[in-house]
């Protein structure tokens, strides 16, 4: 497995390593909450309704 | 596709720092706000499963709108130069033409992520800044004076993007006194 290098205390992942995840998660983390304020740097391409904040519905 | 990944438990894989990606708008800093305070906390990650469940939800460079600054820094450090571990720090800093540094942002953040830096401890954070004719990069450090770890997050950076032209490093102090005139106090 070459997740951990050689060091005792850090946890270091090569690039090669890193990359391996990158077609794995494209969803957006749970709870993650898409304000209105940062929808300028979100790509909408993977956002399902279900994470849009609706903050005057009630 | 996602509804099959949700059935199943992922084994996650912790980062050894956790970061938070922030974004702030040139544009509407030169528009009379405090600087900083159009700044804006997109999220904190803690594991590889979270860094590309965020990353590939967020813009590369090339698509950000000009303006923009897309942080990503250690939890708990504001990109800012008032943050107490900023304050006596400063920057290595690459150009790229606008819209070419897509490739280079990826492996700079997973480089820092991945700790991947001998003097990884020294980093705060990395910074891409969208501009009219060019993306900048930059990595923010704790200790300018610290000249051998500088160096060495200088030279190992290159190394990880294979970048081959001369590199400078600007303390932060000289960039608030000087602004665009400050000079590198490093290369490599």
């Amino acid at each position: 497995d070459d997740k951990y290098g050689t060091g005792n205390m850090a946890k270091k992942y090569s690039r090669d390593f890193l990359l391996k995840f990158a077609d794995q998660f494209i969803d957006l983390p749970e709870g993650f909450e898409v304000k209105s304020d940062i929808a300028d740097v979100l790509s909408n391409a993977n956002i399902s309704s279900p994470h849009l904040v609706e903050r005057d519905s009630f | 596709s996602s509804k099959l990944s949700k059935g199943l438990v992922h084994q996650t894989h912790p980062l050894e720092n956790s970061w938070t990606f922030w974004f702030d708008n040139y544009s509407a800093k030169s528009k009379q706000a405090d600087w900083g305070s159009t700044m804006r906390l997109i999220y904190t990650f803690t594991t590889v499963e979270e860094f590309w469940s965020v990353y590939n939800n967020i813009h590369h460079p090339s698509k950000l709108s000009i303006g923009t600054d897309l942080h990503c820094f250690k939890y708990n450090i504001e990109p800012k130069w008032e943050d107490p571990v900023c304050a006596n720090g400063g920057k290595w800093t690459i150009t790229y033409g606008r819209g070419k540094s897509d490739t280079c942002w990826l492996y700079t953040l997973l480089a820092m992520i991945g700790e991947q830096f001998d003097h990884g401890d020294e980093i705060c954070g990395a910074v891409v800044n969208v501009r009219n004719r060019q993306d900048k990069i930059s990595i923010w450090t704790k200790n300018a004076s610290n000249e051998a770890a500088q160096l060495s997050i200088g030279k190992q950076w290159k190394e990880f993007l294979d970048y081959s032209d001369t590199i400078g490093f600007i303390f932060h102090d000289d960039a608030k006194k000087l602004d665009r005139a400050a000079k590198s106090r490093y290369t490599t």
